[in-house]
Formats: structure tokens, sequence, C-alpha cells
């Protein structure tokens, strides 16, 4: 028996990669070229590279200055997803809750706006957040994501909470515990599962997110973006694919390695067992 | 008496947890929506100073649009292709790969890549793998199927734009299900293992009921994403050939950038969002109903 489903594991394995290798071959086949010098490119930008060189990163890390970019995109990131996690967290779980028609209209409004395609908003975006000032800063743009970014996390504690036995929060406001009190200390924590997943969808979203940057902050070099910088690389005609896609594989390897990080956080909540029956 | 204190205070602490998140949506959304609403009445051209109040006349034309109706046509037929396969492909691999503790994070970590690259990077990728990639390929096997002209065959376009559509947002499926995998209690499956079910049984059994929330989610994120559809058309086939892959939004932005009716395609995004908000309800109220409350 144990052996049997041993072997069907090593099976689902190795089917497992293949079909991710397939899945990838598109992004790798352009990846290797970064590590070409400009002339194998030019040559076969199919084949793997002969000579390997890290001479592309090295030239677009000054070119774009990197520092100011990565600390651009920590600010901005960091921030955008603390107030989300904050302001959707305290609302999916009461909306999750309260049950009433209410609530679930309010539910509604505030999950509708994941239909709304940003290009037919943009303009007036952008027309808003000059009026508040929130345009060409990088903290600007940074609290403008929570409120794109609420609706989606809202679903997903909405949904989340449910699964959450009610009797645990009873029991505490019974014993006096405060509503605020009693969401920081057991709900929240229990919730853990659905807060990395947003926590990562999040991060690699406005890690990597072009066009609100685009829009706000792509006029000065000290505020501007990883992304707006590596895309500047890749224009109608691309000169030097080499750069183009040394500053891509630049920009998108960190989320990647927060993704593998957080993950393993993304577990069997303990919840179960805690109310019996 | 207790209780009804307690009651008495969860309403009130409801404003403090729900307003503020509200309050930023509202200013996200729904305030820049409702400027934006006011062209939908206009004839404005994107360009002039003043919009020229011109009554419910964009809403009659289109109702006789040709150009708005195919495109409706063709992203209603997108939805159900890109909802349908990308939710059941992300539920294999999300049931696949939660039962391997020693690669299933880095295989879902491989899977989200394509998701967080952006139009200008996807479409240059498959332009390239559809177009050069292809021939040579063609060239060294001979198959017919590097031959296929996939993004410029209509018999072919409407398939090559829903797989890369579900190629690029697998991972973020995937993600949605492994969460909701996290959330079925250990005891259940142990149940069903010593009743000696099979794992066919069991996925049928308890994992996809035990799933119906995350199938909520990742339904309605996929029905969200195939109303918004743009990104993808534009990076590939710029809707073509002709307009054989014009999507609703396509055709709202082409006609408020490309032909400078800005009041016109706003009356057309008004549309869209009516019929999508009464699409949206019906799909969470249907869901809802059939799922399993711990």
């Amino acid at each position: 028996m144990k052996k049997s489903a041993q072997a069907r594991l090593c099976l689902i394995e190795a089917a497992a990669f293949v079909l991710v290798a397939v899945f990838l071959l598109p992004v790798a086949v352009m990846a290797y070229n970064a590590f070409k010098p400009y002339s194998e490119i030019m040559s076969d930008i199919l084949a793997l590279p002969r000579h390997g060189t890290l001479e592309n990163f090295v030239a677009v890390w000054t070119d774009m200055g990197v520092s100011k970019l990565f600390a651009n995109n920590l600010i901005i990131t960091s921030i955008g997803v603390a107030g989300i996690i904050l302001f959707a967290s305290m609302a999916g779980y009461k909306l999750s809750r309260a049950r009433t028609r209410f609530s679930w209209a309010l539910f509604l409004v505030f999950i509708l706006p994941m239909i709304i395609p940003f290009q037919t908003i943009m303009i007036t975006v952008l027309k808003l957040a000059k009026t508040c000032g929130l345009s060409n800063s990088v903290l600007g743009l940074a609290v403008q994501y929570w409120g794109f970014g609420i609706p989606l996390a809202v679903f997903l504690y909405h949904g989340f909470v449910k699964s959450i036995p009610i009797e645990l929060e009873e029991a505490a406001m019974l014993d006096g515990v405060s509503d605020l009190q009693a969401y920081a200390k057991i709900v929240f924590p229990l919730m853990k599962p659905i807060t990395f997943t947003v926590v990562i969808v999040d991060v690699m979203w406005i890690w990597n997110d072009y066009l609100l940057p685009l829009v706000m902050v792509n006029s000065s070099r000290t505020t501007r973006t990883l992304t707006l910088a590596v895309y500047a690389y890749f224009g109608q005609y691309v000169s030097n694919y080499g750069y183009a896609i040394a500053a891509l594989i630049t920009a998108v390897l960190p989320s990647v390695a927060f993704f593998l990080a957080l993950q393993k956080w993304i577990v069997k909540g303990v919840t179960a067992g805690a109310v019996k029956g | 008496m207790v209780i009804s204190r307690w009651r008495k205070g969860r309403r009130g602490s409801f404003a403090l947890f729900v307003y503020p998140a509200l309050l930023l949506v509202l200013f996200a959304f729904y305030a820049p929506f409702a400027m934006n609403a006011f062209y939908a009445f206009t004839s404005w051209n994107g360009i002039q100073r003043a919009a020229t109040f011109n009554g419910l006349a964009n809403f009659k034309e289109l109702l006789a649009d040709s150009d708005f109706l195919a495109s409706a046509a063709f992203t209603l037929k997108y939805a159900l292709a890109y909802i349908a396969l990308s939710n059941a492909l992300a539920i294999l691999v999300a049931v696949a790969l939660a039962r391997d503790a020693r690669f299933g994070n880095a295989l879902r970590a491989a899977l989200f890549v394509p998701y967080i690259l952006s139009l200008v990077i996807v479409g240059f990728i498959w332009n390239f793998i559809l177009g050069s990639g292809f021939q040579s390929l063609a060239a060294s096997t001979g198959w017919s199927f590097f031959r296929v002209d996939w993004l410029g065959d209509r018999r072919f376009v409407f398939l090559t734009v829903v797989l890369v559509s579900v190629w690029q947002s697998l991972g973020f499926y995937v993600l949605i299900y492994h969460a909701g995998l996290q959330a079925i209690p250990e005891e259940l499956d142990e149940a069903v293992m010593l009743d000696g079910a099979g794992p066919v049984t069991k996925f049928f059994r308890i994992t996809l009921p035990m799933l119906a929330s995350s199938i909520t989610s990742g339904v309605f994120f996929s029905l969200a994403a195939s109303i918004r559809v743009y990104d993808v058309i534009v990076s590939l086939t710029r809707g073509g050939p002709g307009r054989a892959t014009a999507s609703v939004t396509f055709d709202i932005y082409t006609e408020a950038f490309a032909h400078n009716r800005y009041g016109y395609g706003t009356a057309k995004s008004l549309a869209l969002l009516l019929v999508a908000l009464v699409i949206a309800v019906l799909q969470l109220r249907f869901f809802k109903g059939r799922e399993v409350e711990a």
C-alpha cells in the first residue's frame, strides 16, 4: 500500500515537472538570452548561450540606477499591501459575519469594481489623483493601491471567514472582550492561510504592476518604478534583447523569491478540532 | 442581557470595520467611474475643452452598433471557454500539487511567473514563439501543426487567445484553489481513507464539495477577468484578423482613443458594466446556494 502510494507520487511529480517545463518553455527561451553577448543573440535568438556572460546585467543595472528603483518598489509594495490587508481583512470579516441584506449589498459594492476594466476609468483616476496631490509621488501611488486592491482581498476574506467557527469569537465576547480585540487576537491569526494568499497575490501584482505606475509616476526618474524602467527597454522596437531581458529578470526575480519564501505559510489552519460538534 | 449588549456593540463596530475600506473603494473606483459616466451622455471626443450634451443618443446608437454586438458575442464565447478551462485545470493542478510536499511550492511558484508578466512581455513572447519560433520548428520537424497561422487564421485565433490567457493566469487560480484545499479539515481526508475510498471517489465526494467556496471565488475572478479582457487581445492580435478577436473592452478602447469618440466609448463601458453587474450577481447567488459551511 505504502509503496504503491509512493510510486504514484513519483509519477505525479514526474508528470508535473514535464508539464511545468513545457509551460515555462516560452519564458525560458526568452530568459537565457539575457546571458548571451549581443553578437550571439543576433546570430541565433533560439540557441543556448555559448559564452555565458553577465555583462547585460551589469550594463542594465548601472544604466537604470537599480538601487533607487528597488527602494521605490519596496516602499510602494509594502505600504500598499499592508493597507490592503488591514482594511480588507476587517471589512471582509465583518461583512461575512453580519449576514444581513445590507451587508450582502455592501459586499457587492465592494467586489463589483473587479469587473471594471481599468483602462475605461484611467483618465478620471488620474484627474482625481492630481486633484488630491497623489500623482507624481511614490507615497501617493502606494496609498492608491489600497482602494484598488481591497475588492479582491475582501472577496477572499469574506469567503474564508465562513470556514472559521463563530463559537470562538462568541465565547471571547461573552467574556467581555471587545469586538476589535476578538478580531485582532482570535480571528486574524486564524485567517493566516488567506492572509498569506492575499499578501502573495498583491505583492506579485503591485511589485510588477505597469499601468498604474505608468499613469502616476513615470514623469521623473526619482519616482519611477522598477517595472517602468524595465519596460523602457521593450519599446515598439527592441534594440537590444540582452538588455531588455536582463532588466526583466532583475525586476521579476525578487518577487518570485518572495512567493517561494511565503508560500509555506499557506497551510492547514488550526481551527479543525478547536470546536466540538 | 449580556448577549443583547454584545449585539449592540457589534452593530456599532460594523462601521469601524467596514467603512474605512468602503471609502477607499469609493475613492478608487466609484468616484472616477461616476465622473466618467457623465461623458456617456455627451459627444465629447477626448480633446475638446467642453463636452456637448447629447442625451441618450449614444445609447440609441449602441443598440444598432454591429461592431459592439459582435464584440459582445466574442466576449461571451471567450468567457465561457476561459472560465471553464482555467478553473478545471487549476483545480486538477492544485489537487495534484497539494500532495507533493517536496516540489509543490516550487512548481506553484513557477506556474505563477506568466501571471506577473504584463501585456508587453506576453505579447512579445508569444508573437515570437508563434512566429519565428514555429517557423523554425516547422522547418526542422515538418509537422503541419507548426505551419498553422495561429494568430492570423480566423479558424484558430480564438483558440490561441483562450489558451494564451489560460497560460498567463493559471498560476493565480492554482494558488486560490491551493489555499482552499488548506481549509479542508484533515479528519475528513482520514475518514474517507479509512472507508477505503479511492482517490477518484475522494475527489468527487470530499475535495470538490469542500472546495465550493473557492470555486465561487475562482469562477467569479475568471468571470471578472473575461469581462475586462483587454491586455491579452492588444498584445496578441490587436483584435484581428479583421475584428475576429475584438472584445468589448477592446472595442470601447478603440472607440474612445482611436476613433476619438470618448463619449460614445464611455456609453459602451456603462452598458458593459450594467450587463456585467447582472451576470455577476446571478453567478454569486447561484454558487452561494451550493456552498457547504463549516
